[in-house]
């Protein structure tokens, strides 16, 4: 079927009871920018949709120092990349965020959406799962609570049942000592798919030398992206030097499972995992130590591009 | 520099005002009463006979109005040349995947799309060739078994899938290379390119009571399409009108019939207007695009580097149909060098793909690809400097060009000089970073040209012509209009046009608008201010010779102040003996005269990843004169960056066992995007050509040919290694750099060896 009934829900409540009635025939939308496209591929073909957009306590953002960062899940990309807060604390987050389509589309996508419509290659994914965020989620049984990484079940798949609405998530209060950012390796500066995207997120003790705690998170190298607690676990403890960073570069690309397609080979994602695994920990250590990247110099490393 | 009043003076355009303001109207603008909306059914298989269509399901659908087949249209196959290898729909056999098999005419675009999906085709699948190196060996499966019979075959060497060969000989080339000092080898291989146009195909057609057939267009070529049009449909010329609307863009991809066919038989059937809007995907699917093409290169040479002897084989994927030639790599296997011996050949394979279409003079990017790299592999390989060993090499004025003419004055030598100086070579560059040039060639197009020009009794003047401004070139044509009649651009009314109302002429293509039609401008300019002249001569009672014409006056050179202005001489020629003024001309070639430009870029290479980043682009052309600085500018640097996407990203991937494009859609075809890119550094030189309008040479084809391989030689000077196939992506450069290319050049020897068995060259 082409055609569709457009239901705009004014409340979280109407949205979960239109939601429920309608079952499977119906399709939630927050910016739409991949809901347009799946429609007019023939992937979906709902016979009704209901926007969300409309719902604007779901779009702010709060952060705090002791409850750290709380995101409505129709806070849009753009909105998260402008975000002193978050180029602040959560700087992976934020080069997710610029390194995302252009400048029109991060005004209309949600991060609720990019959670939701789980693409391996979704931009904002790796940072928020090396972040550890909680999704927060309400549905028809009341409200729940689920660590991102558990999130995710395949390509377009989530642990959302019918109903069910993302409304939020929870990062955790940002540690001391900490640098991180997020790589997207893409041959167009704008507009275009990871073809691989790595996020990583570095904490140092006290001594400014050793690894406190390290959460490095993949993208668009498995069926969903994920965390490379491998590579982790190498540097967990260990005084970072050029040769562990490396060495847990090298953990992440064996934890990696990607497939040939378009946009690269296996072999070539494994390599760039390798490669931009190391590099996003080498800056990662060095604003880890007090070292400041501006805004600019971070979205230059971020966007691995060809032109 | 000639003293001019508007040439060689930056122009706005002057249809920017309703471009910018949304109110140009391009073929999908149309809107008639009643109007209909088609949508085409393609074929799902690589090569199949069509068992059964059933268009019964359809047909019933409340809203549709009619459904056509190939069988709905007269048996007649057409061409884009003398070989006429193609139905205009699928008729028993379907040939590619997104060939058009059914249309539909509907209410609605929804309807006409679920009308689409009720049609029920049944296919046998015949065998499916998809790679061309495998179509020419002899023995492979045949994608036209009957070839042989089709009007305007003219080619009896054995392989069952060549289409077409074009060859080139002078001198004994295989006695050169025994005498040469050095022989070196290269092949290279470019990608699938997709024209990238932003106005997807799209047109309206209606047949009016009297049974003639409108057609409005999104087409650089409306007399071809016409013509083409007229045999799909069996039916005379001149019962069909072609309106020629706005162009979103077209690059070749509009020079010829499209499916302008599908509306017209259905508007005819149904007796309402149909209009048709390909998606994007239809785009990429079903219009002719460009193959990847196999350019081998032999070069010998001496030890002084001079050139001797050059051979070139192209393998040139044409899909399904010949859609357009292989023509424009042949000439360039020399690129633009004088070597006096040579081979060249370019042959024509059919596969199981979309037929191939034309973009840009993509065959000499191609070509210019493998040239300029071959060049600078010899010159490393020499020890020489790259820009030094072409220098050595280039063609000079008085030369014989490959195409048989004497080559005129030209400013290749200033093109490289100015690249030189801009960017201070030979430079060092840290490591990873690097330079690379090349050197491009072109000649000035040409062809029918016709134009016809009125001057208004306010004094403006009217201009008629045939051809579609693609590129800007209705502002050129009127700044070389109001040139010659001495009076301001914005005097020159660019009338629009249609195959009813204007005089015949070549289509927009092959860099030919200003160069040849922008000549018939000028002639018939002149044309109407002689006609000026002479009615004030006789009006001032001065001869003729004593008159000036100039800020829209004829004057006395003596006395100024006496004259008439243009409107007074044009509401007296109303009822003078002479009539209306009226300028008319009509040409058809005119001599070669070549085009070259010189680029570099400079490039960044990140050895971790492969990626390469451009960070610098010049190129210097010689444009002869330049009619439109702004406009020329604007045809280089577009130029530039369609190239710089051929080097870097695009890249159309086709399916080895289907021949189906994997990534038909701008978000896995990737083009650059404005802020992608770095400035682009233009700069010109002006050797006047000896017969373009007011000097003027061709523009817009060459600046789109360096950019393959000045950044593959600029990767090579960054970090050492070699690219022969695009695009350079990173993963292609790090695997490069791991030592996982071979250098290989020989790896189509095979095949070459059984073309030479073939033509009796070898045993
Ligand atoms: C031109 C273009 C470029 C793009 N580039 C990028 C890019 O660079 N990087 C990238 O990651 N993505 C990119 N995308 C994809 C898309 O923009 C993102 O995935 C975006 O975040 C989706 O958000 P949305 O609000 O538009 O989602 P919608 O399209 O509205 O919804 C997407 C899916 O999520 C579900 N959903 C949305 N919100 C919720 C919710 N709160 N609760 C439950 N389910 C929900 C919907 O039901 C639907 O299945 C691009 C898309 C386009 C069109």
């Amino acid at each position: 079927m082409l055609r569709f009934d457009y239901l705009e829900a004014r409340n979280l409540r109407q949205a979960i009871s239109l939601l429920q009635r309608h079952g499977e025939d119906a399709r939630l939308v927050a910016g739409s920018t991949d809901f347009l496209v799946r429609w007019r591929q023939g992937f979906w073909r709902p016979s009704c949709v209901v926007n969300i957009k409309g719902i604007s306590s779901l779009r702010r953002i709060t952060y705090s120092a002791r409850n750290g960062l709380n995101l409505g899940a129709l806070a849009t990309v753009q909105a998260i990349e402008l975000d002193p807060r978050i180029r602040r604390y959560y700087e992976a987050l934020a080069t997710g965020a610029t390194s995302f389509a252009g400048v029109q589309v991060r005004n209309l996508a949600t991060v609720g959406g990019n959670v939701c419509n789980a693409s391996p290659a979704g931009d904002t994914l790796p940072a928020l799962l090396a972040f550890d965020a909680q999704c927060n989620i309400a549905g028809p049984e009341g409200a729940r609570t689920l660590p991102l990484t558990e999130f995710f079940r395949g390509p377009g798949r989530t642990a959302l049942s019918t109903g069910e609405v993302l409304t939020g998530l929870k990062l955790p209060p940002p540690q001391p000592r900490t640098g991180s950012l997020y790589i997207k390796h893409s041959p167009r500066g704008a507009m275009d798919i990871a073809t691989v995207g790595v996020a990583s997120v570095l904490t140092l003790e006290d001594d400014g030398r050793t690894c406190k705690d390290a959460r490095i998170a993949l993208g668009a190298v498995g069926p969903v992206p994920f965390r490379a607690s491998a590579a982790e676990a190498v540097l967990k403890g260990k005084e970072v030097t050029a040769d562990l960073l490396a060495e847990a570069a090298n953990e992440a690309r064996n934890q990696a499972t990607p497939i040939d397609d378009v946009r690269g080979s296996a072999d070539y994602r494994k390599e760039m995992v390798e490669a931009l695994t190391n590099r996003t920990l080498q800056y990662a250590f060095r604003m880890a130590r007090g070292e400041r990247l501006s805004f600019e110099e971070q979205r230059r490393l971020a966007v691995q591009t060809a032109f | 520099m000639a003293d001019f009043q508007v040439l060689e003076q930056s122009h706005p355009r002057v249809d920017a005002w309703e471009k910018v303001t949304g109110q140009a109207n391009y073929a999908g603008d149309v809107y008639l009463p009643g109007m209909l909306m088609c949508k085409i059914l393609a074929s799902t298989r690589s090569h199949a006979r069509i068992i059964s269509i059933d268009t019964s399901k359809a047909t019933a659908l409340p809203g549709v109005r009619a459904v056509i087949t190939g069988y709905d249209f007269p048996q007649i196959r057409f061409g884009s040349g003398a070989l006429k290898d193609r139905y205009i729909m699928a008729r028993d056999i379907v040939y590619y995947i997104g060939e058009p098999v059914a249309a539909v005419a509907a209410e609605d675009e929804i309807t006409a799309q679920e009308a689409i999906g009720l049609i029920e085709v049944e296919y046998e699948d015949l065998g499916a060739v998809v790679d061309p190196l495998t179509a020419l060996r002899s023995g492979a499966p045949s994608v036209h078994p009957d070839l042989e019979s089709y009007e305007g075959y003219g080619f009896t060497i054995e392989g069952g899938n060549i289409c077409t060969l074009l060859d080139a000989d002078r001198g004994d080339v295989d006695q050169a290379f025994m005498e040469a000092d050095h022989v070196f080898e290269d092949t290279f291989r470019s990608q699938g390119i997709n024209q990238g146009f932003l106005e997807p195909m799209a047109c309206a057609a209606n047949v009016e009571a009297n049974g003639r057939l409108t057609i409005w267009a999104s087409t650089q070529g409306p007399y071809q399409v016409r013509a083409q049009l007229a045999s799909v449909l069996d039916m005379p010329l001149s019962n069909i009108k072609i309106i020629p609307m706005e162009l979103g863009g077209g690059f070749g991809a509009k020079l010829r019939l499209a499916f302008e066919a599908f509306p017209a038989l259905l508007s005819m059937r149904t007796g309402s207007p149909v209009k048709l809007i390909n998606t994007r995907e239809e785009v990429f699917t079903l219009n002719g695009p460009r193959h990847p093409v196999t350019n081998y290169i032999k070069t010998g040479v001496n030890n002084d580097g001079t050139i001797i002897a050059r051979e070139a084989y192209t393998i040139f994927d044409v899909g399904a149909y010949l859609g357009a030639g292989p023509n424009s790599g042949i000439g360039h296997g020399l690129g633009a060098y004088n070597i006096p011996n040579f081979r060249l050949r370019s042959y024509g394979a059919y596969t199981n793909k979309v037929y191939v279409g034309s973009y840009r003079a993509s065959g000499v990017a191609d070509m210019t690809f493998a040239v300029e790299s071959h060049m600078d592999i010899i010159a490393h390989k020499l020890g020489m400097d790259p820009l030094d060993f072409r220098l050595k090499n280039t063609i000079k004025e008085g030369d014989i060009a490959v195409n048989g003419s004497r080559v005129p004055g030209n400013g290749l030598e200033q093109t490289l000089a100015a690249i030189k100086e801009r960017l201070g070579l030979p430079k060092e560059l840290p490591d990873g970073h690097g330079v690379g040039i090349a050197l491009c060639e072109w000649r000035s197009g040409t062809g029918p040209s016709t134009a016809s020009i009125s001057v208004n009794e306010d004094g403006t003047a009217s201009l008629l012509t045939g051809s579609v401004d693609i590129s800007g070139s209705d502002t050129s044509l009127a700044s070389i209009a109001a040139e010659v009649m001495g009076i301001s651009i914005g005097d020159i009314i660019v009338a629009s046009r249609d195959t009813d109302l204007a005089p015949f002429t070549g289509p927009s293509g092959g860099s030919r608008i200003v160069y040849s039609q922008g000549k018939a401008v000028q002639m018939a300019a002149e044309d109407a201010r002689d006609k000026l002249l002479a009615l004030a001569a006789d009006r001032l009672g001065v001869p003729q010779e004593a008159l000036g014409c100039a800020g829209g006056r004829v004057y006395v050179h003596d006395n100024p102040p006496q004259g008439l202005t243009l409107g007074q001489l044009a509401s007296a020629s109303v009822n003078s003996r002479t009539g209306p003024i009226v300028g008319n001309a009509s040409l058809s070639t005119l001599p070669y005269a070549p085009v070259f430009s010189a680029q570099a870029a400079e490039v960044e290479v990140d050895r971790a990843t492969g990626q390469v980043k451009l960070t610098r682009y010049v190129q210097c052309q010689d444009v002869g004169v330049a009619i439109n600085p702004m406009a020329v500018e604007g045809q280089l640097e577009g130029g530039a960056v369609q190239g710089i996407g051929r080097a870097l990203t695009e890249d159309m991937l086709f399916d080895q066992e289907t021949g189906a494009v994997r990534n038909p859609s701008f978000a896995s075809y990737l083009m650059p995007l404005a802020l992608d890119l770095p400035e682009l550094e233009t700069l010109m030189v002006r050797v006047p050509s000896e017969d373009g309008p007011f000097g003027a040479r061709a523009v817009a084809e060459p600046p789109g040919f360096g950019p393959p391989a000045a950044i593959a030689n600029a990767i090579y000077d960054a970090v050492g290694v070699r690219i022969r196939e695009l695009p350079l992506s990173g993963e292609r450069v790090l695997a490069a750099l791991q030592g996982k290319i071979s250098e290989d050049v020989a790896y189509i020897g095979d095949e070459l060896d059984e073309l030479k068995r073939a033509e009796g060259l070898v045993a």
